[in-house]
Order: structure tokens, then C-alpha cells, then sequence
């Protein structure tokens, strides 16, 4: 090799070696500094155990973990077990503890913190059921923890999962501490700093945190979590467009609930960024099934033939995607062609037909909505003029979100048709959606589903307990209990100086770093 | 003096437990469920009604009433259901930011709101008269979180004058809590500057209208003198009334600003309170609230006396 050629092969062998570098480090996870991120509201508690809110189960989730945890498809993944064993038919659960699992004191997890936690939110937590079916626990050594059920529970496993009042592990000095009065000590990738109410939280890296070394990475809320910032600063802004002013104006590097309208405003933006997230939740028509009109299946079914989605979301203008099913496509359960001969069916005629076998005869169906959310609002009016064309006397009545909500949870206040979105249960899977299912359109008596969720949550065998689920969303979409209308999805806006944001239903700050 | 403020507390007294009983009575004919607010709207029945039996909601009306009189008869407002904290040191925490706000507004109200009202009654029927009542009436008639969000568009994004939203304790620096409370302090002050200048030139017109002021005038007391001592010292009585008032309405439009600015008043707390049904909360922010109204009234009498000797209570 001449020495030209030498020369040449070096200072490219440099040019491709700096070039590596440069890429190296502008791909680097950096570490420290702090993210601003703000959020509609802030937390009213932090016991995980009575946590219900987005805000609260985004700040709980960063500082608890559970034992089994969502992963990115939102399927059941271990989190601070190692291993779950299911055995004497879906009744014994043992689940094998991950060793060196250290609470944010430095104090190591260990089973007899299992027990204690199971114990308190069997006692305090506002989804104490999921463990009413509980025989007895043991602790073989400290760390094993066994579950026996009084009766088979296929899906106990996956009800453990729920990010909603989550069953994290406290330790066990907690064990009676009252409903919201509980210290925040967990086992997570943050711990709790500053707290100032209707103000800011600051949550600050668990130096102390032990990741789940057999994972490569973060899996949803599981897997291997790193923090490489120093903290994560909570600010707290109700309206919309003094939390995008944040945003532009760099106070903020991440906002939660920004609408399609107001991003426009980070259009050539450079530095700002918007993240989409589906799935988020689904909106449905709800129908009441034991009041007036609705009590009718033939009724429900016309409501169902009117609706025209495209109409709906165009004049919603919401982030939405088309869906037929009560699940998404990423669910092991998913039944998208079966909902699909129920799903927009844009058929007045088809309508006409049913009201007259129902023997309609122009009584007044109430539609009520509510004023707080206008995408609901909306939703309701354009449903209004599709059930007038199909010959439906439709009377749309307007209340406050608080009003709404409690009717539709209680079945109050005279209505017909309302709209909501459930986020969880389509997200969870089916065992989540039993209790949805059954309260909002105020099912009386439904033997055809009171046999198949017996069969979802008693079948050991995966496939019968698909076969289960496919038979409730039939009977759900048949039956016109609930209407789907479309996937909503969720848009946060961000400073590109923010690294490693990947979309989910809750914000996560692991595995984040700033530029 | 002393006897007539007396009476003046005594008969507040009443005016404080019907104002008690209606916020009470008002809020729980409501309809919705702070169950539901604290469970979340997906939460089964079953949460719920456990919620509402660790809340006591689960008990009769006049059974939670008498249990609410009982408590606040030894000073005790309650126990707020969403921040699980007493509702007077939720009050108090928060005291600070509405106070900074409601008197920082003020101080711009009065000067600015009195100078436009004399300056319209003095020039009258004049360009600068018509200009000030025009500006005065769109004050009064823009919508307060309207104008809220345009100044946060305007002078936070576009100028970068000022943060768009939160809140600087005056512990960390007067410039960092001017600057978070100049925004929503003159947004506040907009209206109230509209109500005062108007109400200001109506009285300065009927004084300026007197014999005395001819008199002064016909004596040789120049412009300055017969305006502000003679004139406008006559104006008084209505115009602290109104100020009186003014500084009840800034608290209660606090409600609104702080929720837009994000800044962690008592206005903020009622709206969180009212959306989650938070009967404790509101009824005890209400109450404080009727409380610093009576207490306002009552010192807005002592500033007529002192204004006007002529002004006796009883």
C-alpha cells in the first residue's frame, strides 16, 4: 500500500469514524435535567389503590409497580414477579418474586410486602371486588406468593394487570393505613418530591430503583425501565390554550390533551412536535335497555341502522380511526368481521322497517348529551337529524358532564341514548369490559350473556374463551346495548428536545432524555 | 362608632346561616355524585356505592346538614372528598394567590377606573368623553376568559412578555410574581375599570352640576382645587361604595382568570369543587366567601363614616 493510499484509507477510515460518532451522540441518552409536562389537572391522591384519574395513574405508575403489569400491546406481562404459575384450574396463582427489588427507602420487596398489600386493598381500594373471590394467600418464603381462589378465575392474571386502581406492591408497614392516607414508597423508576396542589408535583429519579435486568428494554409499564433525566416537573394547566402558550412559549416541553384544532398552531414549528396515540378509547352510543322506548330490542336496532360514523366524526373533529369492534386489532380476542355486520350502517330504510315491526308511533326518544365535551355534544346532534330521517321523534337534551355521567352510571334522569368513551376495558380486554357492559345500558336480564362471561372467565382453555367473547360482542352489538361509533385517539404536543417519547395511553418519562 | 359596628356583625350573623343553608340546600340539589367524580366515570356500581359509604353520602340530607352545622359550630368546615385535606387549610394555602390578585387588580381598578370617570364628567360630551364611555362599555362587555386567552396569545406567545400560565410566590422575587400576576390582574381589572368609570362620571356630573362648585368657581379657586377637592371629594360615597363591591366581584372573577392562567387561587378551588360535586369543599369556600363579603360591607361602612361624618349606623 502506497503511502497515498494509506493516507486516503486513514482520513476516510476518520471521516466515517467521526461521522459514527456524531451519530453516536446526537443518539446518546443523555442524562439529567428535568421535563416539564403538563396536564389538565393534578392529582386529588396519590394512594394507588383509589387511583381512577389519567394524571393520577400516569404520576402512581411512574413511582409503583404491580406484580404483573400491562406491556406495549397492553397484554398481562410480570412485572415485579418473575413468573406467575396457574394450577388447580385456574384457581391457585403463585407468582415467583423478582430477587433485589429494592422500595425507594432502600428496604427490599419482599412476599410478606405482597401479602400486606393484598391485604389492604382487599380492606380500602375502590376495586376491592377483584379480590372478593380470595380463599386464602400464603407466603412459603419470602419470595413466593400464592393466591387460592375460592372458584376458577381463568382471566385473574389478566384482571391483575388493570392500570386503573392498580394493585402495586407498598410496603407492608402500610398495611393499615387508611383510604388515601397511604406514604408514597414504591418500588418504581421515580419517588415523590415536590407536591404543591392545584400548582405543580415533581417526581424525581429512584436511585434506588432495580430494573428488570432479564428484560432488553421497557415493555409497556414492564420490562427494563431507565431514567436518565433528574426529574419530571408536573404542571398543572386546566385550559387549553394557556397550556399550548406553555408549549410555544418553552415553558412546558410536553402538553397532555391538545385538540387536532389547536395543534395546527405548531405547524412549521420546528422545535415542537405533536404525538398521536391510538388506541386511546372508543366512543359509543349507549342505549338504555330498561327505560321507555329502549327497553324495545327492535327500537335499539333502528337507532343502530341510522348511524352514519363518517358524518359523525367530520362533524366531531376529533383524532379518530374506524374500528367495528368493542377491541383493537392487537388483542388476542379481537373479532373485527363478525362487528363489522353491525357497524355503520347508514340505512334509514332499514330503520323504517324495524320501527314498524316495533309499532313506533312517534313518541319522543331522549337523547341527552352533555356540554363539558363538545365531540360528545356533537356526536349527539348529528345522530338527532339521522334518527329524524329515519322517522324518529328525537329530543336532544343538554346537561353538564356531571349530571350525564351520573345518569348513565345510574340510569336516572329519563334518557334513551347517550355517548360516552370507555378507554380501559376495550384496551384491558374482555374480562374488563363485563362490568361496563352490564351497567351503562342498565341490562336487566341477558341469559345468552350472563352464559357466556360465565364461560370467559371460567374456560382454562384460551380458545373457549375466545369463542365466550365472541359470542358477548355479538350479543352486545346485536342486541344494540351499546353502538360503536370510532377510536378515539389521544394528541400530546412536545419539544423535539425531548428524546424517546413513544406513544401509549399513559406518558411515560423512562427511558426519556432530554437533547 | 364602636356600638354601630357591633350591630353591624350581629345582624350578619343571620345573613351568614340562611347563606349557609341555601349553599348547602342549592349545591346537593345538584344532580351528580361525587362518588362518581372520585371513582371515575367507568367504575362499577359496586365502587361506587363503597365510595359513598366512606364519604357518608349514603346518609340522610338533614342527617348530613345537621352533621356539617355541628362541625363548623366548633370552626371545623369540613373535610374536602377529592384533596382529603380540611377545607379551611385548602382555603388558606391558596389564600395568598387570590389576595395577590384581587388586590393587585384593585389597585389597578380604582386609580384607573376614577381618572377615566373624572376625565369623562369633566370633558363631557366631548371626543374624549364618548371615547372613554365607548371603552369603558367593551370592558364591561368582553367576556373575562375570552379576553384571557387573547392576552395569553398576544402578550405570552407572540410579545413574550409575560408566562402564559402558573404562579411565582413573591418568596422567589417581586419580578417573577408581578410577572405571573400582571396578566390576569389587568385581565380582571378590565371590567371593573368599565363598571367604576361609568359609575365615577354619573356622580362627578351631578356634583359638578352644584352650586357649590359654581360658587368655588365664581370665588376664583382654580380648575385643580375645585376638582379635586371640592368635586370629586363629593363623589366619594358612591364610588367606595362601588369599590366595596368592586373588591367582592374581583374575588368572585378570580373564578374564571385563575382557571385560564393556571394560577392556584381559591377561584380554582370552587371549580374543581363544583365539577367533582366536592359538597365539603364548596360549601366551605362558599362559606368563607359569604364571610369576606359581610366583612367587606361592613368595612365599606366604616369608610363612609370616615368620608362623611354626616353617616351614622343604626
Amino acid at each position: 500500500m502506497s503511502l497515498r493510499t494509506l493516507t486516503l484509507t486513514l482520513s476516510i477510515s476518520i471521516v466515517i469514524a467521526g461521522a459514527l460518532a456524531g451519530t453516536t451522540s446526537s443518539l446518546a441518552q443523555n442524562k439529567g435535567g428535568q421535563i416539564v409536562y403538563s396536564t389538565v389537572a393534578g392529582p386529588a391522591s396519590l394512594d394507588p389503590y383509589m387511583a381512577g384519574s389519567l394524571v393520577e395513574l400516569e404520576i402512581v405508575h411512574g413511582i409503583f409497580e404491580t406484580l404483573v403489569a400491562m406491556d406495549e400491546n397492553y397484554n398481562a406481562r410480570p412485572m415485579l414477579a418473575s413468573k406467575v404459575e396457574t394450577g388447580d384450574e385456574a384457581k391457585t396463582f403463585t407468582f415467583t418474586l423478582r430477587k433485589g427489588v429494592k422500595f425507594s427507602t432502600g428496604q427490599e420487596m419482599t412476599s410478606a410486602d405482597v401479602l400486606a398489600s393484598f391485604q389492604r386493598y382487599a380492606k380500602v381500594s375502590t376495586n376491592a371486588s377483584l379480590l372478593a373471590d380470595v380463599e386464602k394467600y400464603e407466603t412459603p418464603d419470602p419470595y413466593t406468593f400464592v393466591v387460592h381462589l375460592k372458584s376458577t378465575n381463568a382471566v385473574f392474571v389478566d384482571l391483575l394487570k388493570s392500570s386503573t386502581y392498580p394493585l402495586v406492591v407498598l410496603p407492608a408497614d402500610q398495611k393499615d393505613k387508611p383510604a388515601r392516607e397511604v406514604e408514597i414508597i414504591g418500588t418504581g423508576p421515580f419517588k415523590l418530591g415536590e407536591w404543591q396542589k392545584d400548582s405543580h408535583l415533581v417526581l424525581l429519579r429512584n436511585d434506588n430503583y432495580v430494573p428488570d435486568e432479564t428484560a432488553s428494554g421497557p415493555d409497556g409499564f414492564a420490562g427494563n425501565k431507565t431514567v436518565y433525566v433528574d426529574s419530571i416537573r408536573y404542571m398543572f394547566i386546566p385550559e387549553a390554550n394557556a397550556r399550548l402558550a406553555a408549549l410555544q412559549t418553552k415553558k412546558v416541553d410536553a402538553i397532555a390533551d391538545l385538540t387536532l384544532d389547536l395543534a395546527k398552531r405548531l405547524d412549521g414549528n420546528a422545535e415542537l412536535a405533536t404525538l398521536k396515540t391510538f388506541p386511546y378509547c372508543q366512543q359509543y352510543f349507549v342505549l338504555h335497555a330498561t327505560n321507555g322506548l329502549t327497553a324495545n330490542p327492535l327500537i335499539r336496532q333502528a337507532i343502530r341502522e341510522v348511524v352514519n360514523v363518517d358524518d359523525i366524526v367530520a362533524a366531531t373533529g376529533i383524532l379518530s380511526q374506524r374500528n367495528p369492534s368493542l377491541l383493537y386489532p392487537a388483542s388476542p380476542y379481537y373479532a373485527g368481521e363478525m362487528a363489522t355486520t353491525f357497524y355503520d350502517q347508514k340505512s334509514p330504510e332499514k330503520a323504517k322497517e324495524l320501527l314498524k315491526q316495533a309499532g313506533y308511533n312517534g313518541e319522543k326518544l331522549i337523547l341527552q348529551t352533555n356540554s363539558n365535551y363538545p365531540y360528545m355534544r356533537d356526536s349527539i346532534l348529528v345522530l338527532s337529524e339521522q334518527l329524524k330521517e329515519a322517522g324518529i321523534n328525537a329530543d336532544v337534551q343538554v346537561i353538564d358532564w356531571m349530571s350525564n355521567s351520573n345518569n348513565l352510571q345510574r340510569g336516572t334522569g329519563n334518557w334513551n341514548v347517550s355517548t360516552t368513551s370507555f378507554c380501559s376495558p376495550p384496551l384491558l380486554g374482555p374480562q374488563q369490559w363485563k362490568s361496563t357492559i352490564y351497567t351503562f345500558p342498565h341490562i336487566d336480564k341477558d341469559p345468552p350473556m350472563d352464559a357466556a362471561f360465565d364461560s370467559l372467565f371460567k374456560s382454562v382453555d384460551q380458545q373457549a374463551r375466545k369463542t365466550a367473547w365472541f359470542d358477548i360482542e355479538k350479543r352486545v352489538l346485536d342486541q344494540s346495548y351499546l353502538i360503536k361509533v370510532t377510536d378515539t385517539g389521544s394528541l400530546r404536543g412536545y419539544n423535539t428536545r425531548v428524546q424517546g417519547l413513544k406513544p401509549y395511553f399513559y406518558m411515560r418519562f423512562w427511558n426519556t432524555w432530554l437533547k | 362608632m364602636l356600638r354601630g359596628v357591633a350591630l353591624r356583625l350581629l345582624q350578619a350573623i343571620p345573613v351568614v346561616v340562611i347563606f349557609a343553608v341555601l349553599v348547602f340546600t342549592l349545591l346537593h340539589l345538584l344532580p351528580g355524585d361525587p362518588a362518581v367524580a372520585i371513582a371515575g366515570s367507568e367504575a362499577a356500581p359496586e365502587a361506587i356505592e363503597r365510595i359513598r359509604q366512606q364519604l357518608g353520602l349514603d346518609r340522610p340530607l338533614l342527617e348530613q346538614l345537621a352533621a356539617w352545622f355541628g362541625r363548623l359550630a366548633h370552626g371545623d368546615f369540613g373535610t374536602s372528598l377529592i384533596l382529603n385535606q380540611s377545607v379551611l387549610s385548602a382555603v388558606v394555602e391558596r389564600l395568598p394567590v387570590t389576595l395577590s390578585l384581587s388586590f393587585l387588580s384593585l389597585t389597578i381598578t380604582v386609580p384607573t377606573g376614577i381618572m377615566l370617570g373624572v376625565l369623562a364628567a369633566y370633558w363631557r360630551n366631548s371626543w374624549l368623553d364618548s371615547l372613554v364611555m365607548v371603552s369603558a362599555l367593551v370592558g364591561v362587555s368582553l367576556p373575562s376568559f375570552w379576553l384571557a386567552i387573547l392576552s395569553v396569545i398576544f402578550f405570552s406567545v407572540t410579545l413574550g412578555w409575560f408566562p402564559p400560565a402558573g404562579y411565582t410566590p413573591i418568596s422567589q422575587g417581586l419580578w417573577p410574581w408581578l410577572s405571573a400576576l400582571i396578566q390576569p390582574a389587568v385581565v380582571l381589572a378590565l371590567f371593573q375599570i368599565g363598571f367604576l368609570a361609568r359609575i365615577t362620571r354619573s356622580a362627578m356630573l351631578d356634583v359638578l352640576d352644584q352650586d357649590f362648585i359654581r360658587t368655588a368657581r365664581a370665588k376664583g379657586v382654580d380648575e385643580w382645587t375645585t376638582i379635586s377637592k371640592h368635586a370629586f371629594r363629593n363623589t366619594l360615597i358612591p364610588v367606595v361604595t362601588v369599590s366595596g363591591i368592586i373588591l367582592s366581584l374581583l374575588i368572585g372573577g378570580s373564578v374564571v382568570v385563575e382557571q385560564v392562567f393556571a394560577l392556584p387561587g381559591i377561584g380554582r378551588l370552587i371549580v374543581q369543587g363544583i365539577l367533582a360535586r366536592d359538597y365539603p369543599l364548596v360549601q366551605g369556600t362558599m362559606l368563607i366567601f359569604g364571610f369576606s363579603f359581610v366583612a367587606i360591607n361592613i368595612l365599606v361602612d366604616i369608610i363612609y363614616m370616615t368620608v362623611d361624618p354626616r353617616v351614622r349606623f343604626g
